[in-house]
């Protein structure tokens, strides 16, 4: 129960974001960074953006590996 | 640069761990390290490589389409046609616009030319496909030629759409890829391709069994009666494939008075031409020819064969009521008659016609395109021949050929199915310019197609009218398996062509491929003849590998050293070498006289019986010596001379699709391939000492070739009963094992692994020949054969909660899911300005805390996150497109969710983004991979590969658990029931070698057929078990680990490799007390799905009764399905009638209260009960319920006491004999139904 609670100031801030590049909140919405499926290059995309690798076109992108901390009780 | 060393391709039966941890770290740059695994599907992606190179099928099917022709202008009655002639005008001149296709291009996959974004590498490959859910297709362009009136060609080239493309062939990208591009390339590093990626998903033609080409077939069917009057059970049959591998099937009818008809079907119409118009139309012939031609000479001993020279009399007489004799006539006659039946224009010449008739239908395998004399001539001597068959197998001469078995059977390929259809749809899309032209010219007011009007509109306009969409259509049979087709291709089926290449396991997948069914209509057969495993099959099909059920022995698989032709042999050179082995071209019916010598269904000549042997053994052995330009694969079918057996002759075939087997040629001991026509007239032996000295001419390389890849599989399954050897072939393909190594980037529905996959310490050298060390399928278990703790009964096992949690049979399920924001589930096609919804929080509005547990802050979970059920998977929101800003813009704040639906607990395992193919659209669908890991839990379901299921009943603590003298513990516990009835002998011994090979440290060879009665398998591996130390029966002492005793048996303990299946309970278990129910009936609803029940029957009521259990059946079949509480007159008996009064005011409320008084004063104590009862049954409303037929109209008179009211204001009286009883519901719905129908139900209620 005490590994649960842990967890919550993690997310409750909500601005430990490691995607954010930097901090570009805008009323677009946050930028995130995806992984070209390609290539494996960032690509900070933002709401409605096309879909699409900046760097190689490719259209297929993964979400990042998150860099939360990802705890679970172990029963 | 000294050439590298290539990569190996031998393998034993070794581990081999250094050598396969090198090719999985470092894949081969040359090759790969495995061809035998490329070979098993090699029919598939040769047949698709011959569409467009090699033998270029589909130039063939352009040729055989050849030049429509269409007309303009009026069509001219009969009637109009007479009245002009009597006025004496000119036919009314029509032009005449002719239109073929030249050439079809099929392009690789690539972006369209939209995309402006990518400019290094516009190829589309597999991986791609798969991910974002899409079709692996390349872009199909045909070149048309049109003409008007004999003027110049025009040409065009038209675009028809995206065609799927088959992995791995010569129009993917990845055709000769080696290893290591594969992996480049998200592939397995042993990616075999031969399927195509439709949606996402991997789709195979399967293969199917057709009657062999080009070879009469003499048949006796109860139904062909039904075609006529005079029709008889006899026919001969052709199959006569073209060469574009479109097939025809010509029979020929007996009929009862000795006659001969044509038979043949065109675009599913059948038609019946007497057999004589064909031959006469054929060549410019006489009747002493045909004569002479079916008889033989007028020296021959056919001459002596009254039943034939009877009916050929016959034959030729009745045919003079035609008194067409010429070719010319004949050809007319045919010409006028099918003009309409094949689409020839009706300004056509009749006797052109009928070359066309002839050319199309009559025997095309002889001459399809610009048909020579020759050619016309080898139909009729072929002809000429069927009715010597047909009136052999009338006259009991011969006896008819088994279309069941393989010797009479060839393979369908998916590659030319696929050929085909993709020639039937480009005929159908010329053909479809009719009804367009036909609109133009009437649009425009009859204009011509000499009109200057057309050649601007004929592009741009009426082409671009018919529905060029190709693609589309071959899209659709892939992901339906259904043919669409106005001709029916010559096949018996319309859906079931294709399958999904499941990857649950390695063994699933290959076997995919090496699947050959015979045919979704012999399915609903009644008989099993079409079922049997017959002795013809021997070496082709697997005689083990069938599923049991519904599809056994109609879904074979092939022997894994069964190959498939995919391409004709050059034998142009042929009939000069049979007619210098003295093959002539004098006949006779008599066939102690001559025999038929064919190649490829064309008659070279005749000789003698005994001359036809030599000349079959010659071929035979030329063709195994590689001398006289004779092909190895070519197939010398000798069919001997016999009394009432199969019609003799010598039959070669050279062609693709034929099946073909490698044995070793005695004489010369070299390689031989031996065809399923052949092999029953051949002497092969299977073993040395199956050799009979003077006959045998071949040897099976090893008796294993006759089994399929999991066949082989198998351990000593030789020493199995057979059904257990069937069984292991069906569970090895369900269970959870390792579908790849790119699971990464596989996108299936659902997918299996294993987590901790052994390699087998029992296997045979094939296991490393395919390489299946790369997909691990099971784990090495240590497994005592003892009864223990009661819980490994009935096929029950036990497994060691030590061994449980150091990982045995651990697995995970990885289930992909598209999420998608448009409604319709059109994943494509969309304008910027059209999209409405986009993933993520809705801007501006507030995001609340909890909604961030699993989503990050673009609206989608974060990876690693664990989701429940009803859990957030997406946030999305409605949205605008605003083009001042060119942004879109939210309007409502509301942000949506997507949820998680499964009931069990899951991980994110992978999310991807998918953008389209344009490149331009915004993030409207995600492709979400879920895990969800399954650790055995009791209920799972395991198998040894002996067939042996069971089923996990107890984890069972290792203290408890009994251990052998050296402290060994067993992994596993299998009761000693599961065979003394099932006799799965191999599994003991494998139980043996497996400890044996774990204890010397080294793989055991568990190839069948290597033990005797006399070097005995018990013996080999128990001399091993004895040099390690241990028993020689491979029993050990074993002690309890309850009590710490030795038991007083020595219990057989040994290493099995274990298969974990995916039937789990997590997918299975259904249980319910309440939940959804019918809305009609108000019964449970079925389906595990739907949280419905499952049904308690008529069976297992019948065994509650027996048991005595009423109250176990009221529970079930009243109060946990539909009980209810109903109404019912008691002096009517009737549920209908009874109805609820109304109490309109407080007023009437009081005044009902004072009549209950008074009634309850007036009325005995009884009654007093039952109107509480009834107050109390009506729920509390307040109001009495009263029956509506038993009451009578209120008048003035009565009492207002006793008066009632209905919703309708009437007031009655009386109906006051009503209770409430506990009915089924539908007893309800029942009693309504009848009503509707009249029939009235009445209840007797008691008490």
């Amino acid at each position: 129960m005490s590994r649960e609670a842990y967890q919550a100031p993690t997310m409750g801030g909500g601005n430990q974001n490691a995607f954010a590049t930097d901090g570009a909140v805008s009323l677009e919405g946050p930028m995130v960074a995806y992984l070209c499926g390609e290539c494996n290059s960032r690509v900070s995309l933002k709401r409605g953006d096309q879909i699409r690798c900046k760097e190689c076109g490719h259209r297929v992108l993964y979400k990042e590996r998150t860099k939360r901390m990802v705890q679970f009780e172990a029963r | 640069m000294a050439p590298a060393k290539s990569t190996e391709t031998t393998w034993s039966v070794g581990y081999d761990t250094l050598r396969r941890e090198h090719l999985f770290r470092h894949p081969p740059k040359d090759q790969t390290a495995y061809p035998a695994l490329a070979e098993a599907i090699r029919p598939h992606v040769d047949s698709f490589n011959a569409l467009f190179d090699g033998p270029k099928i589909l130039e063939a099917g352009l040729k055989d389409i050849g030049t429509k022709t269409f007309v303009d202008g009026d069509f001219e009655s009969p009637e109009q046609k007479r009245a002009r002639q009597a006025e004496g005008r000119k036919p009314p001149r029509r032009n005449r616009l002719q239109v073929r296709v030249k050439e079809v291009l099929l392009e690789k996959p690539a972006l369209p030319p939209t995309n402006k974004f990518t400019t290094r590498n516009r190829n589309i490959y597999p991986s791609e496909c798969r991910e974002r859910h899409a079709t692996y297709r390349g872009k199909l362009r045909a070149r048309i030629e049109y003409r008007v009136n004999n003027g110049d060609w025009a040409e065009s080239v038209r675009e028809l759409g995206q065609v799927p493309i088959m992995m791995r062939t010569n129009r993917c990208h990845l055709e000769n890829a080696t290893p290591n591009e594969l992996v480049q390339h998200k592939e397995e590093s042993e990616e075999l391709g031969g399927y195509y990626i439709v949606n996402g998903n991997e789709k195979l033609i399967r293969m199917l069994v057709v009657g062999r080409r080009n070879y009469p077939m003499s048949i006796i069917r109860g139904s062909f009666v039904k075609r006529g009057q005079a029709y008889t059970k006899f026919g001969v049959q052709i199959r006569s494939v073209r060469p574009d591998q479109t097939s025809q099937t010509n029979v020929l009818h007996y009929l009862s008075d000795g006659g001969v008809t044509f038979r043949f079907s065109w675009r599913k119409n059948e038609f019946l031409v007497p057999v004589m118009m064909i031959l006469k139309a054929l060549v410019e012939t006489n009747d002493r020819e045909i004569f002479e031609g079916i008889v033989g000479g007028p020296n021959s001993e056919g001459m002596k064969n009254t039943f034939v020279t009877d009916r050929v009399e016959l034959l030729l007489r009745t045919y003079k009521a035609y008194s067409t004799h010429s070719r010319a006539s004949c050809r007319a006659l045919l010409g006028e008659k099918f003009k309409p039946v094949l689409g020839i224009p009706m300004d056509t010449p009749n006797e052109e016609a009928g070359a066309e008739f002839l050319r199309k239908v009559v025997l095309p395998h002889l001459g399809n395109q610009d048909v020579t004399e020759t050619q016309d001539y080898d139909k009729f001597k072929l002809t000429l021949f069927m009715i010597r068959k047909l009136y052999a197998l009338v006259a009991g001469d011969c006896a008819p050929d088994n279309p069941d078995a393989v010797s009479n059977q060839e393979i369908l390929l998916g590659g030319f199915l696929y050929g085909m259809i993709l020639k039937e749809r480009l005929e159908e899309w010329v053909r479809s310019l009719a009804p367009v032209l036909r609109d133009w010219s009437m649009r425009n007011h009859g204009a011509r197609f000499t009109d200057p009007a057309f050649e601007r509109d004929f592009l741009g306009k009426i082409v671009k009218r018919t529905n060029e969409n190709l693609g589309g259509a071959l899209e659709y049979f892939l992901s339906t398996g259904n043919l669409v087709s106005p001709s029916g291709l010559d096949l018996q089926q319309t859906s079931g062509y294709t399958v999904m290449a499941e990857k649950i396991n390695f063994y699933r997948f290959i076997s995919h491929f090496r699947m050959i069914h015979r045919g979704s209509f012999f399915a609903q057969l009644k008989t099993t003849t079409v079922r049997k495993l017959l002795p013809e099959s021997w070496g082709f099909f697997c005689p083990v590998h069938t599923p049991d059920g519904s599809p056994c022995g109609l879904l074979n698989h092939l022997a894994h050293k069964c190959l498939i032709a995919t391409s004709n042999v050059d034998v142009s050179h042929l009939p000069r070498l049979l007619v210098q082995l003295g093959v002539r071209s004098e006949s006779s019916v008599s066939l102690e006289e001559s025999v038929t010598v064919q190649l490829d269904g064309r008659i070279v000549g005749f000789c003698s019986p005994a001359q036809a042997r030599v000349v079959a053994d010659t071929l035979r052995h030329w063709k195994v010596a590689g001398t006289h330009r004779v092909p190895r694969e070519l197939e010398v079918g000798y069919v001997p001379n016999s009394t009432g057996g199969q019609y003799p002759g010598l039959y070669l075939f050279s062609q693709a699709a034929r099946m073909y087997r490698p044995v070793k040629y005695l004489p010369l001991d070299q390689l031989d391939y031996v065809g399923p026509f052949e092999q029953p007239f051949m002497e092969i032996a299977c073993l040395p000492n199956d050799l009979i000295a003077g006959l045998s001419t071949h040897i099976e390389y090893t008796p294993t070739n006759i089994l399929s890849i999991v066949a082989n599989m198998t351990p000593f399954s030789d020493q199995n009963q057979s059904p257990r050897n069937m069984y292991q072939c069906q569970m090895s393909k369900q269970t959870m094992g390792t579908p790849g190594t790119a699971i990464d980037y596989r996108t299936d529905n659902k997918l299996y692994r294993l987590q901790t996959g052994q390699t087998p310490i029992v296997r045979p050298p094939l296991y490393n020949a395919y390489g299946l060390d790369n997909f691990p399928n099971g784990t090495n278990a240590i497994v005592a054969i003892i009864s223990y703790t009661g819980y490994d009964m009935d096929d029950a096992m036990i497994i060691n909660k030590s061994a449980h949690e150091r990982g045995f049979g651990h697995g995970t399920i990885y289930k992909t899911k598209v999420h998608g924001l448009d409604d319709k589930d059109s994943r494509r096609g969309k304008s910027r300005r059209e999209v409405g919804k986009l993933f993520g929080f809705a801007p501006g509005a507030e995001v609340k805390a909890e909604w961030r547990q699993t989503l990050d802050e673009d609206g989608l979970p974060h990876i690693g996150a664990r989701v429940r059920e009803g859990s957030l998977v997406a946030a999305w929101h409605t949205v605008r497109y605003d083009a001042a800003t060119d942004s879109y813009v939210n309007v409502d704040g509301h942000t949506h969710f997507v949820k998680y639906k499964d009931a069990e607990e899951g991980y994110i395992d992978s999310i991807r983004i998918l953008g389209a193919e344009s490149g331009v659209e915004p993030c409207q669908s995600i492709s979400v991979k879920y895990r969800v890991p399954r650790k055995p839990i009791i209920g799972d379901k395991f198998s040894s590969r002996h067939g042996q299921k069971g089923v996990c009943s107890q984890l069972w603590p290792a203290v408890d658990m009994p251990f052998s003298e050296s402290g060994i513990q067993p992994d596993l516990i299998i009761n000693p029931h599961a065979f003394p009835s099932r006799m799965t002998i191999a599994q003991m011994v494998e139980s043996m070698a497996g400890k044996a090979g774990a204890l010397h440290g080294h793989a055991q060879d568990s190839t069948p057929f290597q033990f005797s009665e006399e070097n005995t398998a018990t013996d080999y591996f128990g001399h091993q078990l004895r040099k390690a130390g241990y028993n020689y029966f491979g029993n050990e002492p074993l002690y309890s680990g309850i009590t710490g005793k030795e038991f007083a048996a020595d219990i057989f303990i040994g290493v099995v490799h274990y298969q974990r299946l995916r039937h789990m309970v997590n997918d299975k278990f259904q249980v319910r007390t309440t939940g959804p129910v019918n809305s009609l009936h108000g019964q449970p609803v079925k389906g595990r799905a739907k949280g419905g029940g499952i049904r308690v029957g008529e069976m297992e009521r019948d065994s509650l009764i027996a048991h005595g259990a009423a109250f176990l059946l009221q529970d079930r079949l009243m109060n946990c399905s539909d009980a209810q509480r109903a109404w019912l007159c008691r002096c009517c008996g009737s549920f209908l009638s009874t109805q609820a009064t109304v109490t309109a005011t407080s007023a009437g409320k009081a005044a009902a209260a004072v009549a209950v008084a008074a009634a309850s004063a007036a009325a005995g104590q009884e009654d007093q009960q039952k109107q509480q009862k009834q107050r109390t049954g009506a729920g509390g409303a307040g109001s009495l319920v009263r029956c509506r037929r038993c009451a009578r109209e209120a008048v003035f008179e009565d009492s207002r006491a006793v008066v009632w009211e209905d919703g309708n204001g009437r007031r009655y009286v009386g109906g006051d004999d009503v209770t409430v009883v506990a009915v089924p519901g539908v007893l309800k719905y029942l009693d309504v139904e009848l009503a509707a129908m009249g029939i009235r139900m009445k209840f007797l209620v008691d008490n």
